[in-house]
């Protein structure tokens, strides 16, 4: 392929990217198709295309990320995070005087909205991936854990907690994983695992029995009560995600012709995979979990080849961050955890989200060109 | 390197751990999918049904503002019969008053072809208000089953049926061609219904419910946010004068023919009448409406469903002359005291077309006496006239000068299927005397509204609308307002002008007209005290006996109504049209009828099983 011979750093890479693309295309002409037959309304095209742009623009993103070097991002990562605590701020307020949680931040002018939490989920994975290559020492003792990572960390979860638990969860796992990858020593991992197992109990008390006393509490409670009741009333989203992938089969019921859809609220996110699933088959969905677990170990390929350290861990931040999120939905979808709204990274519509995801995979694919050139440059030395 | 090996380990304990979590979902994907067999069945029984809400029709009203249409509530028990697994058929029986057999043939009918076993079909329609009652208190027994409320149409009095049409189910192509309609769906089919379907129909709503393995709803998909409320049909307020109309109706009971009246100043027409007709009543949805249609449309003799007004077209006879009057007029080729030969006919061509022996009347008198001669002398001049060397040329001028008035063309009124009638081209002439094989006078019948030239009624009352008006027209409408809002087609605000301007030439044509019920060919149908000019024709028929027509309008000044007749069969168009437009015309004007034995001889004549009360007398 010629078009590969433009790209640098690691094709694998760059090939589930348009594998995932090419799904979530088909996945949204599905619900085009459907919603096209089933209310006749207008503008079905519009959906398709729209996305299509959005996609398009998305592997321009990713294009011009993976051509700057990836030292840059540590620079932007050190300005940009302290940057994105007003911003995460600004979003949350913004919500309280609204009423309501809010995640998103229109750009003025432009009229599109992009969920602060994006941001700031790059913002510190990079600069977890910094401190972890930048001051090794000051970690060895853990009172510098805290105060330059488990603070920050905290900081920016705890900012993002209000409006979308999940997100904050997931994130705080994330850097938790890195943290342990990079080298924290093994007692401190788990004096903060154990005191997050005691956190995530108090919570959860908290919520079960004061659902008032937090922003949310009452939709977290419910969902967690839904998940451990099993009632089929209440479970009704996960019972109909079910029977998407019961009725799928192997091979699927062909685009468009899924019924779930019309029974799923969110069958264009978060309950994308059920969808896939009862659409394209089983096969499909085992295909996509391979998919993503290619993704992961090329960020492990990664981590393993690379001298600087800085971009390993940038590189297996990052994918894990998408990965992690990837079987989250997914866990959802086959019931194995609760409603959470997470979707599907790479595939899962809607717009700037998108756009963030490649952004995250160009800055992987900055880390792994850098890797390739080291390697050139090695052989051109012998 | 310890602290590198190190962290190899850790990151593949990582990747070790994502390795098993994938493992685990592929398992509970297998799992979900070939051995727990449960959510198979769940998804069998997951349905939508989608409950339309059907808007109400929109009401008619005429000129005055009384009721002309409005609805009734029906209610159509409707089945889908995949989902009838565990319903009392027996007591369903019972309620409808069925067989169990009926009941099983109905079943199946609704399984086949073009219905389906998933789709809702129509099992009893417009059940009456007691078996609705009943049915409704035991519907939870009857699964599949549900109502569906609708509305029929409703007329207060039998009348305006051809003007109004009827409303009935909805044809496969037309429902699916237009997204709007399903299959079952009801749409205006002829008259007024058809030409405002969208405005009458409002727009339908529709909910769309999730049900469960026993039929119940149990949700509405997506919280509602795909339903759609029903907006109700906009109501019609038209031009029609609803006494006029019946009065009309009467008039021409026991006759073929057609009345259409317009008031000149507006076009709004102000009634529409083509007999025989039918009362609308009877084409109102149902079982009754099939069989009454099919009686209707196979009354070959009647033809009841046929609209005469705006289908038949009939040789106007005389009533042409005026407008061969005025265009000879303009082209200076006539005044007011010309006059030309007639010794029982015309002499070029040795008494043909045969006339009366009038002999030097001046143009008033040819039409109030309808001299033939004149207007074969007329015509000829027109289509010979030296600014047209060649005839053909003349002839064509003549041709378009009448479009110009209506004829040959659709006037583009706002009612369905109405016709253009026909005034014959050169090509048609050449075709069928040859390039060479005609002349004026081979044609010259054309003058005197004969031969190939038709039109239909709603043409003729259209022409001498034009003539009251002094050279312009409104187009013929019959709804002046749509809506509460009364919005109106600006179309039918524009005052069109015919080839023919000139005060003079219509003063002379209009005082033929006077005088023709001044001692001429219609005196008999004089009214007291309204200044009434008309003109007689004959229309010829080559089946039977002549049609008889007659046109008018009153007052002379200021014009409030201009109207046509036909009567077909009738011979002389003194004899039975003229009074019958005389007596609508009272009707409208003066509000009562001032010759009771006239109105009771037109009421009572039956032209049709040939009770002719003229002839009897003889
Ligand atoms: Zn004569």
């Amino acid at each position: 392929m010629k078009l590969f011979a433009y790209l640098k750093g690691d094709k694998v890479i760059w090939a589930i990217m348009m594998l995932l693309s090419l799904l979530s295309v088909l996945v949204v002409y599905s619900a085009v198709v459907t919603l096209a037959h089933k209310f006749k309304q207008g503008n079905s095209e519009y959906y398709l295309i729209k996305h299509f742009v959005i996609i398009v623009l998305g592997f321009g993103i990713a294009y011009v990320f993976h051509k700057i070097k990836y030292t840059v991002f540590a620079k932007v990562a050190q300005i940009g995070f302290i940057l994105s605590v007003p911003l995460l701020l600004y979003t949350l307020l913004r919500g309280v005087s609204a009423g309501e949680a809010s995640r998103w931040i229109e750009i003025p002018g432009i009229g599109l909205t992009f969920q602060s939490s994006d941001i700031a989920k790059i913002m510190l994975l990079l600069y977890v991936a910094r401190v972890l290559t930048v001051k090794q020492d000051a970690l060895q003792e853990f009172k510098g854990v805290v105060k330059l990572l488990l603070v920050p960390i905290g900081l920016i979860c705890a900012l993002i907690l209000p409006a979308n638990f999940s997100t904050a969860a997931l994130l705080f796992v994330n850097c938790l994983c890195l943290m342990f990858i990079g080298r924290v020593r093994m007692k401190f991992m788990l004096y903060i695992i154990g005191a997050c197992v005691g956190f995530a109990i108090l919570l959860t008390v908290v919520v079960l029995n004061f659902p008032d006393a937090i922003p949310r509490g009452r939709t977290w409670k419910a969902r967690i009560e839904n998940f451990i009741s099993g009632d089929t009333k209440t479970n009704y989203q996960s019972d109909q995600a079910k029977i998407a992938v019961a009725n799928g089969g192997v091979i699927g019921k062909g685009p468009g012709n899924s019924t779930q859809r019309a029974f799923l609220p969110q069958a264009s996110s978060d309950f994308i995979y059920a969808i896939i699933i009862e659409e394209y088959g089983l096969l499909t969905g085992v295909i996509m979990l391979f998919l993503y677990m290619v993704l992961l170990f090329r960020g492990i390929r990664i981590l393993r080849d690379t001298d600087k350290t800085f971009g390993g861990f940038i590189a297996i931040g990052l994918s894990f961050s998408l990965v992690f999120q990837a079987l989250i939905n997914m866990a959802v979808a086959v019931n194995l955890f609760p409603v959470t709204g997470q979707p599907l990274p790479l595939v899962s519509m809607g717009g700037t989200s998108i756009w963030f995801t490649m952004a995250a995979m160009g800055i992987i694919l900055s880390v792994s060109k850098s890797n390739e050139d080291t390697t050139a440059e090695k052989l051109e030395t012998i | 390197m310890n602290a590198n090996s190190h962290l190899a380990d850790r990151k593949y304990i990582i990747g070790g751990f994502f390795i098993l979590v994938a493992v685990i979902y592929i398992a509970r994907l297998f799992y979900i999918q070939i051995i727990d067999d449960k959510y198979k069945l769940d998804a069998q029984n997951n349905a939508f049904r989608y409950i339309t809400e059907y808007p109400v029709r929109g009401y008619i009203y005429d000129r005055n503002g009384k009721l002309l249409v409005y609805n009734e509530a029906s209610y159509d028990l409707m089945v889908t019969p995949k989902e009838t697994k565990g319903c009392d058929t027996l007591a369903l029986c019972e309620v409808l008053q069925i067989t169990k057999e009926d009941y099983l043939k109905r079943i199946k009918k609704a399984c086949q072809a073009p219905n389906s076993p998933r789709k809702q079909s129509v099992f009893e329609k417009q059940m009456s208000a007691q078996t609705y009652a009943a049915l409704q208190e035991k519907l939870y027994r009857f699964n599949g089953f549900f109502v569906q409320k609708r509305t029929v149409r409703k007329y207060p009095k039998p009348i305006a049926a051809h003007l109004l049409g009827y409303v009935g189910e909805v044809t496969k192509e037309k429902a699916e061609k237009d997204p709007y309609y399903r299959e079952g769906d009801y749409i205006g089919i002829s008259g007024m219904e058809r030409s405002y379907e969208e405005a009458l129909r409002g727009k339908k709503g529709v909910q769309i419910a999730i049900t469960d393995v026993h039929n119940k709803v149990v949700g509405r998909y997506m919280d509602g946010k795909y339903d759609t409320l029903a907006i109700p049909g906009k109501p019609l307020f038209c031009t029609i004068d609803m006494t006029l109309q019946e009065y009309g109706e009467q008039l021409l009971r026991g006759k073929k023919g057609a009345v259409v009246a317009i008031e000149p100043s507006s076009g709004e027409i102000l009634c529409l009448v083509s007999s025989p007709t039918y009362d609308p009543n009877l084409l109102v949805g149902g079982k009754e409406r099939a069989r009454n249609f099919t009686k209707l449309y196979y009354d070959s003799l009647n033809l009841p469903l046929f609209n005469r007004a705006l289908q038949a077209m009939y040789p106007p006879g005389s009533i042409f002359k005026l407008i061969d009057a005025l265009i000879a007029q303009r082209d200076g080729l006539i005044f007011r005291n010309t006059s030309f030969p007639c010794h029982g006919g015309y002499p070029p061509m040795g008494g043909k077309p045969k006339c009366h022996s009038h002999g030097g009347v001046d143009l008033p008198g040819s039409i109030a006496t309808s001299c033939n001669s004149y207007y074969s002398y007329v015509f000829r001049a027109i289509v010979d006239q030296k600014k047209y060397p060649k005839f053909k040329d003349g002839y064509n001028y003549w041709r378009e000068t009448v479009q110009s008035f209506g004829p040959g063309t659709n006037l583009g009124t706002d009612l369905p299927y109405d016709k253009p009638g026909n005034v014959p081209s050169v090509k048609y002439y050449n075709k069928v005397f040859g390039e060479n094989g005609w002349r004026s006078n081979t044609i010259v019948s054309l003058g005197i509204g004969q031969a190939e030239l038709t039109l239909v009624p709603l043409q003729m009352a259209n022409v001498v609308a034009t003539i009251a008006n002094r050279g312009y027209y409104y187009t013929p409408h019959c709804v002046k307002g749509v809506g509460y809002e009364k919005k109106q087609d600006q179309k039918f605000k524009e005052k069109k002008y015919v080839s023919v301007q000139g005060e003079t030439y219509y003063t002379n044509v209009i005082d033929g007209m006077q005088r023709c019920l001044d001692g001429g060919t219609a005196t008999a149908s004089k009214i007291k005290d309204i200044v009434m000019c008309g003109k007689t024709g004959t229309a010829q028929n080559p089946h039977g006996k002549d049609h008889a027509v007659f046109l008018a309008f009153a007052p002379r000044e200021n014009p409030k109504i201009a109207i046509a007749c036909i009567i077909e069969n009738a011979g002389f168009g003194g004899t039975w049209s003229a009074p019958i437009v005389s007596l609508m015309v009272e009707k409208y004007l003066k509000g009562k009828i001032t010759r009771p034995e006239m109105e009771k001889r037109m009421l009572e004549a039956d032209l049709i099983n040939g009770k002719n009360l003229l002839h009897e007398k003889h």
